[in-house]
């Protein structure tokens, strides 16, 4: 026998190690483990184990307030309570700092940048300086394919976790992200759809249970006193 | 200067301004207390450092001459120099052309013996005399009887040559490194493009780094002020992230922010004033030295805030007050404020800057369809202390709900006596 095949197999599991080449029924394998994201379901389904390192993560979300942040928290707070920084570019809201710091995360590493139009020049500065551990941007307006180039680019390589919001319907528009998930609010919890991964085809949504404020369950049956009532003990009502 | 003009007629005349050069001077002075804390200054170009403690801190002679030279060049001047064991012998070999360095006595006082007789800067009158003697080194003079000579040429020379060969102790004044920098250099041309200020305003950086050298202090702001021909003035402000004390830092923010800046009128004058600073702490080395983690987050941030602003780019601290919109403020990144203790209930991850009102349906509030109200109210009700302050919130009851709209997104409302309204968005 001729020893080239052995010399081949040799070749092709480095090759298999880089991360970007996948055999089709597996997970790639990435360079730097993934940030466990807190829920063993995903864990299962994402390249690496949890969510990647160097490389650009997309999330679409159209309707806010779900659990979109919540799902990321538990990696937000290992990355900060390991010294990292984190740094929230141009947020739809106003971030309120004793949700933040009761989730786990420091609030001098957290940075909130207000950068207007120049986000996505921000964020790819933010990935470049390789200071930072994680990195959540939210660019006003859908970025043109240039821009999710170069942000993919600035984070290949660093230790950074780089995720970028989008609207559901940026879905359909190819990128160059190699991790995109579509999330949305179900009844039970949050709906997690796998758009893209280095990996073989996502089958069915996962669907997360998260913490939430309240039980769904505890809905009040009236409509509540008005403030001006005298002390009377408020209605217990569990539906 | 006529003869001169004939000779050359390209050449190009200016006059002499005597508090230029002393300005110059004294700004190279400040440069230097970046090598040693003890300068002097001797009038009208000579500037005498005293660097015996410093030779280990530099790895010997030799470095610190080239460091120095090295960095006095780039500002622009032409140097002499030369070390020596005393001042006076330092500065007439520096005046003679040595250019280089005779460490011990012996060898110092070989040299200055070699040195001819017009070097060190004595009235004509002496110099004539000596000529006259025959005198033509130093070395000569040295030889002579001191008695007979102080007679024919006076006193001070003689005390010069005993100071120069280190008889006699030679103190001079040190120069005092300013309590406050104020710096200003007239340009030697009118500048238009704001890009060709930088390169102008780095000889003003590399005294106010010296001066903070010397003073053992760290940066926070500075102003540097531009002068127009017609008499206004612009003043930009750089404000460190980090205190520190490196030019080239304030390079680079300067150059951020001549780039966005348009000049009104053409400029012909800086001037650098150091504003706020901290004294240095002494930091303990590490025996195991590690480079200080995130130290390039600093750098990032303050290039953004050069670019966006300084209030975009902020860090989040607790307020301990229970009125969500009080609860949180902005500080500069990296700051720690203290942790505040009782915060019950739950509490949504965004808030919006201002409450928006909700429109009622059938004694529910709806936003983006008709919300379901989870879980008991909390009623928040404080501030009684601001109220009538201008810009405060004042006294608030509000009675807080979780609430959960068909789309599922949940939501933080409130009802006060105006009705329903948003207040922040569980993420």
């Amino acid at each position: 026998m001729n020893p080239v095949p052995q010399a081949a197999t040799a070749g092709l599991g480095a090759v298999l190690e880089r991360g970007d080449v996948w055999r089709g029924d597996a997970l790639a394998r990435l360079e730097q483990p993934g940030i466990a994201t807190g829920h063993p379901g995903l864990d299962a389904e994402l390249p690496g184990g949890g969510w990647p390192r160097g490389s650009l993560t997309e999330l679409l979300c159209d309707f806010p307030g779900g659990g979109e942040i919540t799902l990321l928290l538990p990696a937000l707070a290992s990355l900060s309570a390991a010294g990292g920084w984190i740094a929230l570019v141009e947020p739809p809201w106003q971030p309120y700092a004793p949700a933040w710091a009761a989730a786990g995360v420091a609030l001098e590493r957290l940075v909130v940048v207000r950068a207007g139009r120049e986000a996505a020049w921000c964020c790819e500065q933010l990935l470049l300086c390789g200071g930072f551990a994680g990195v959540l941007a939210w660019t006003g307006r859908d970025p043109d394919p240039r821009t999710l180039r170069r942000l993919q680019v600035a984070a290949q390589g660093r230790p950074a976790f780089a995720v970028l919001w989008r609207g559901a319907a940026a879905a359909a528009a190819p990128s160059p992200a190699p991790l995109r998930l579509i999330l949305a609010p179900s009844p039970a919890g949050l709906s997690v759809r796998l758009l893209k991964r280095r990996g073989r085809a996502a089958g069915r949504c996962l669907t997360l249970d998260l913490p939430r404020p309240e039980r769904r369950s505890r809905a009040l049956a009236r409509p509540p006193f008005p403030p001006a009532a005298p002390r009377s003990p408020g209605p217990r009502v569990v539906a | 200067m006529s003869t001169a003009l004939g000779l050359a007629p390209g050449l190009a005349v200016r006059e002499r301004e005597e508090d230029r050069e002393g300005t110059a001077l004294e700004a190279l002075a400040c440069w230097a207390g970046r090598f040693t804390p003890q300068v002097s200054l001797a009038p009208p170009a000579t500037l005498l450092l005293e660097v015996g403690g410093c030779l280990r801190l530099f790895g010997g002679l030799e470095p610190l001459a080239a460091t120095a030279l090295a960095g006095s060049r780039e500002q622009g001047y032409a140097v002499a120099w030369a070390a020596a064991p005393t001042p006076l012998g330092a500065s007439w070999l520096a005046w003679g052309g040595l250019d280089a360095a005779r460490a011990d006595p012996e060898s110092c006082r070989a040299a200055l013996a070699a040195l001819p007789v017009s070097v060190p800067a004595w009235p004509a009158e002496v110099r004539e005399r000596l000529a006259a003697y025959g005198i033509a080194t130093l070395g000569d003079l040295r030889r002579l009887p001191g008695a007979g000579l102080r007679r024919r040429i006076g006193s001070a020379p003689v005390d010069e040559i005993l100071r120069a060969w280190g008889e006699v102790p030679d103190p001079r004044p040190a120069f005092v490194f300013p309590e406050h920098f104020a710096r200003r250099l007239e340009l030697p041309a009118r500048v238009e493009r704001a890009e060709a200020l930088a390169f102008a305003a780095r000889r003003l950086f590399a005294a106010l780094a010296g001066w903070l050298e010397s003073r053992q202090r760290l940066l926070r702001s500075c102003r540097l002020g531009l002068f127009h021909d017609h008499g206004g003035a612009t003043s930009l402000a750089l404000r460190l992230a980090e205190p520190s004390a490196d030019e080239g830092r304030l390079d680079r923010l300067l150059r951020e922010r001549l780039a966005r800046l348009e000049l009104a009128a053409p400029v012909e004058a800086l001037a650098l004033e150091a504003d706020d600073w901290i004294s240095r702490p002494g930091v303990s080395g590490d025996l195991f030295a590690r480079p200080p983690a995130g130290e390039g987050v600093f750098a990032c941030l303050e290039r953004l805030q050069g670019r966006l602003g300084d209030t975009a780019v902020r860090s989040l601290g607790l307020n301990p007050d229970y009125r969500p919109e009080c609860a949180g403020r902005e500080l500069p990144p990296g700051t720690r404020s203290a942790p505040v203790e009782g915060l019950a209930g739950a509490r949504p991850l965004w808030l919006l800057p201002r409450p928006l009102s909700l429109e009622e349906g059938e004694g529910r509030p709806r936003w983006h369809g008709p919300l379901i109200l989870l879980g008991q109210p909390e009623r928040l009700e404080s501030g009684w202390w601001d109220a009538g302050e201008a810009g405060a919130m004042g006294d608030t009851r509000r009675d807080y709900f979780v609430a959960r709209n068909p789309r599922g997104q949940w939501l933080w409302v409130f009802r006060d006596g105006a009705g329903w309204s948003l207040q922040g968005i569980f993420g």
